[in-house]
Order: C-alpha cells, then sequence, then structure tokens
C-alpha cells in the first residue's frame, strides 16, 4: 500500500475545534465516535473505568488497522456529552450525573473493526473484555452550535455555558439538546485553573 | 557504614582524570577507566561528563592536541609526526581539528609566539599543574528527584540497534503489534531501557529496548522478547521537552545530583518512563521520568 498521511480529524477539521473565550457560532459536520456511556461522578470509578475502557478499545481497532496496512490515524482527544446536565442544580448530587465518553473516530472505521477489538479484547482477560463490549460505534450530527473555550476548573463551567446562552439568545437562538465537552488538557498533569475544554452546544430557533 | 559524600565523587574521579593523563596513548576501555575509581561501567560517561563537562572521548581529543600545541610551540618535529603522536592518521585531519580547537592551522601556530588556550570546563591542560575544577553543583542541586522503591516490572519489549533518534521507529512497530493483540488496554507503563550511552557508543551500535509492562500471561514471540526490569531502589527525576534533549538531564542527574545525594548508583541500567504521547503532545510539554538504580548498601549507609 502506499504510503498515506496519516489521518488527524482534530486537524483536518480545525474549524471546529478552534474555539476562543468569546462564544462564536459554528456549523458542526456530521462525525463517528468511540463511546461509551454511564453514570456517576466525574473522576469517580465508572468514570474511569470507562475512559479505559475508550482508550482500549481505541487503540486496538487503531493498530489491528494499522498492522493489516490500512489507512493510520491518530486517535484523538476524549471529548463527552452531558445529557440531562441542570446547571441551576449542577453541583447538587455528581453521582446522578449521566455522560457518554467520546474518542472521535474516521469514518472508515466500521462495526466490524469495533467488533474485532471487542473479540480481541475479550482474550485479554474479563475485565478487559467487559469493558470493550461497552464500547459502541455513535453518529453525531450535531449542526450548527454554539462554541466557547473555557479555562479553569471544571466545576466552573456554567459560567462560561451562561455566556453561550446569552450569546444564543441575541442571535435569536436557544441551546437545545445535550452540550458538549471537549477536553484538549490533561487533568492529571494540568493544574486545574490552566484546564482548557471546549464547549459546545447545538442550537435551535428561540421560539417566540 | 560511611556516608558517600560528594568529596568520595571527586576524589575518585580525580583518579580517573590523573589515569587517563598518565595513558594518553593508549586505548581506554570502559570496564577499566570506571574500575580505576570504582565507578560502575553501566553509568560511567554519563557521571564523568556529567562531573567534568566533556565526554571521556573528548577530554582525551583535546588533551592530545593540547600537547601537540606544546610540541608545535616549543619544538622542532615535523607536524606530520606530531599529528601522528596526537592520533591523527593524516595531516588534513588534524589540522581540521586543530584549526576548531586553536582557530589557526598548525604551521601558523608555530610561527605564533604566545599559545593562547581556550580554558576547559575542567580547567585541566595538558602543559599546566592540575588545578581540577569539577562543575559547579548548583544545577544538580536544585533538582527535583524522589526516591522510590519499585516492584520488578514484566515486561515485552522489542530491541532497537541503531542511533538514539531513531527509536521512534522502533516504538511504532511495537506498539502496532502489541496494540493489534490488546495489549495497550489498561492503561500499560511505556519504558525505553537504554543499555549503552548514546554520547559515548556509536550511534549504529546503540542498543535500547521499547518496553510495555505486561502480565504473566504475556508469551514473547518473533521479535518481541519478555524481560523483567529490577525493582528495589531508584532516583527517579523528569525531564520536560523533546526526547532529543534528554541527555542534558541525564547529565546533570547522574553528574550532579548523584555525587551530592549520598547513594551510589547500582550496575544496572538506567530506565526512562514515556509519561504523555508524543503523538498529541507538543515536543516542549513532553515529560519523560528518569530513573536511576541505587545501590541498596549506599542507601543504608545513608540513613
Amino acid at each position: 500500500m502506499a504510503t498515506q498521511e496519516k489521518v488527524d480529524l482534530f486537524k483536518d477539521n480545525k474549524k471546529e475545534y478552534a474555539a476562543t473565550a468569546k462564544p462564536a457560532l459554528v456549523e458542526i459536520w456530521p462525525a463517528v465516535y468511540l463511546s461509551v456511556s454511564g453514570q456517576g461522578a466525574p473522576g469517580g470509578d465508572a468514570f474511569s473505568a470507562a475512559i479505559g475502557a475508550l482508550y482500549g478499545v481505541a487503540f486496538t481497532v487503531k493498530m489491528a488497522r494499522k498492522f493489516a496496512g490500512k489507512q493510520d490515524y491518530t486517535v484523538s482527544k476524549l471529548e463527552a456529552l452531558w445529557p440531562g446536565m441542570n446547571w441551576d442544580s449542577a453541583m447538587s448530587d455528581k453521582e446522578q450525573w449521566t455522560w457518554q465518553l467520546m474518542i472521535r473516530t474516521p469514518k472508515f472505521v466500521t462495526q466490524k473493526d469495533l467488533s474485532q477489538a471487542v473479540q480481541t479484547l475479550l482474550k485479554r482477560g474479563s475485565e478487559k473484555g467487559a469493558g470493550a463490549q461497552r464500547v459502541e460505534l455513535l453518529s453525531l450530527n450535531e449542526g450548527l452550535c454554539v462554541q466557547a473555550l473555557h479555562v479553569g476548573a471544571y466545576e466552573n463551567e456554567g459560567k462560561t455555558m451562561a455566556t453561550m446562552r446569552a450569546f444564543a439568545g441575541k442571535q435569536g437562538l436557544r441551546l437545545a439538546g445535550a452540550h458538549h465537552e471537549i477536553y484538549l488538557s490533561d487533568p492529571r498533569r494540568v493544574e486545574a485553573s490552566k484546564l482548557r475544554t471546549i464547549l459546545r452546544a447545538p442550537v435551535r430557533k428561540a421560539e417566540k | 557504614m560511611r556516608t558517600i559524600t560528594l568529596d568520595d565523587y571527586k576524589r575518585r574521579m580525580l583518579r580517573v582524570l590523573v589515569h587517563i593523563q598518565q595513558h594518553l596513548d593508549d586505548p581506554m576501555p570502559l570496564g577499566e577507566l570506571a574500575g580505576v575509581a570504582c565507578f560502575s561501567a553501566y553509568h560511567f560517561h554519563r557521571v564523568f561528563k556529567g562531573m567534568v563537562g566533556e565526554s571521556v572521548a573528548e577530554y582525551v581529543r583535546r588533551l592530545r592536541l593540547e600537547r601537540a600545541a606544546t610540541q608545535l610551540k616549543l619544538g622542532s618535529a615535523s607536524v606530520i609526526d606530531i599529528a601522528l603522536a596526537a592520533g591523527y592518521d593524516s595531516h588534513e585531519a588534524f589540522t581540521r581539528s586543530f584549526k576548531t580547537a586553536f582557530g589557526a592551522a598548525p604551521s601558523q601556530f608555530r610561527l605564533a609566539r604566545q599559545m593562547e588556550l581556550a580554558e576547559a570546563p575542567s580547567g585541566i591542560h595538558f602543559q599546566k599543574p592540575i588545578t581540577v575544577r569539577f562543575r559547579t553543583l548548583h544545577r544538580g542541586g536544585s533538582m527535583k528527584v524522589e526516591i522510590k522503591q519499585l516492584q520488578p516490572m514484566r515486561v515485552a519489549f522489542m530491541r532497537h540497534v541503531g542511533p538514539y533518534d531513531e527509536v521512534g521507529k522502533t516504538w511504532d512497530q511495537f506498539l502496532t503489534v502489541m496494540g493489534k493483540d490488546g495489549y495497550l488496554a489498561g492503561n500499560p507503563t511505556m519504558l525505553g531501557v537504554c543499555h549503552d550511552d548514546p554520547d559515548v557508543t556509536p550511534p549504529v551500535k546503540v542498543r535500547y529496548d521499547a518496553c510495555l509492562t505486561v502480565d504473566e500471561e504475556f508469551q514473547p514471540s518473533g521479535e518481541i522478547g519478555v524481560a523483567t526490569v529490577a525493582g528495589g531502589a531508584y532516583a527517579m527525576t523528569t525531564h520536560t521537552g523533546p526526547y532529543n534533549e534528554v541527555g542534558r538531564t541525564y547529565s546533570e542527574f547522574l553528574g550532579q545530583w548523584m555525587p551530592r545525594s549520598g547513594y551510589e548508583l547500582g550496575n544496572a541500567p538506567c530506565f526512562e518512563v514515556y509519561v504523555n504521547h508524543p503523538e498529541s503532545t507538543p515536543p516542549e510539554e513532553l515529560l519523560t521520568d528518569i530513573y536511576a538504580p541505587l545501590q541498596e548498601r549506599a542507601k543504608g549507609a545513608r540513613e
């Protein structure tokens, strides 16, 4: 096979991952993700196990394809949807939070690639196998979104979301559906006040 | 038991420096040099460079050149004879090195009345009485180092023989083969074990093992072997920045921090742990934890 450039979705879709502190409207194209959903406090056991399972599958899929001489790509950054987040009482009970962790994946990755990776991981032990079985391929079509860069602790995201909501309102739009977070920093290595996170929320026309 | 002090290190290194000076025309195998002062052969070159400020080879080359310069200035031997005595096999090669060191060709130099030597970091020059100046130790002294007790680690590895800068290719191949079989799941540790010092061993011969922690069930196959990274006491410091600058941190760590730490290096290779991934991290933010094995006895002596 001819050597092709490695696909890097983060670089190839620069416009979708460009964000500043000032909210902006961005058109998001349909995208495919490897994904695990669950419930529990961020950083808790269920959350960490889900991240482990997701990365385990993401790397197994990537390397199996690469070994077979198929198109190589970079494993993208971690993202998450937070459905049902109530920002007014968001800080109340984190154990009740639900999330859908995601790693964006090229569209040439198929259900068959995923199934094979799960089979491989089942051979690596019951724990890895069970985690892998929870991973699914997910297509999202978010369309028009308002997006901003949040710098600082995750706990303070409400403020940035409020400026996004106000910005949308001025355009005659309202936030609709689960908001989406894209983690640019590694929370194990970056201090909380410097964490960079893209916040994204789909918008609809506001009813008069 | 006695504590190992910075003075011990200095005294021992001085023995090595004198030995080299007395045997400037002899081959100097690593084991012999390290043995002169009871240094671990594994780490000798890095300790030397860290303390003295130049590698053994650079040190020998410079002393030979300085001797040649003295002979040019004071003696009447022909340039080619002086070149041969300095270990060069041609007039051209000697002239090139000489010009780099002294800024003039040997024949021009001979004409000049005054020899102006560049000051070496160690303060040792061929024709001067020895007053050794080891590098100041403030940088190594402020280095952030942790002492860790490690459990033995079972690792799968793929060996790379060749320039250190090219280990990335071996990693790529290794991670592909391991990854396709699911061995990247479960957040395994990525380690590098370098069996040679890239500053000393010719690049084509540098041996490096790309390693990934695996469980007891993993079986070696093909190009992938299994080894155990020894447990025990290690000193650990973190290098922040591109992989190709890791040598500088080694030099500070083993040559500056270690001699004043009260610890003695063990006779096993250092290893590196790659904390973040080069694919998704800008080079200046890459983190490499460097682990240096410690002698148990020396550790006991300190406590």
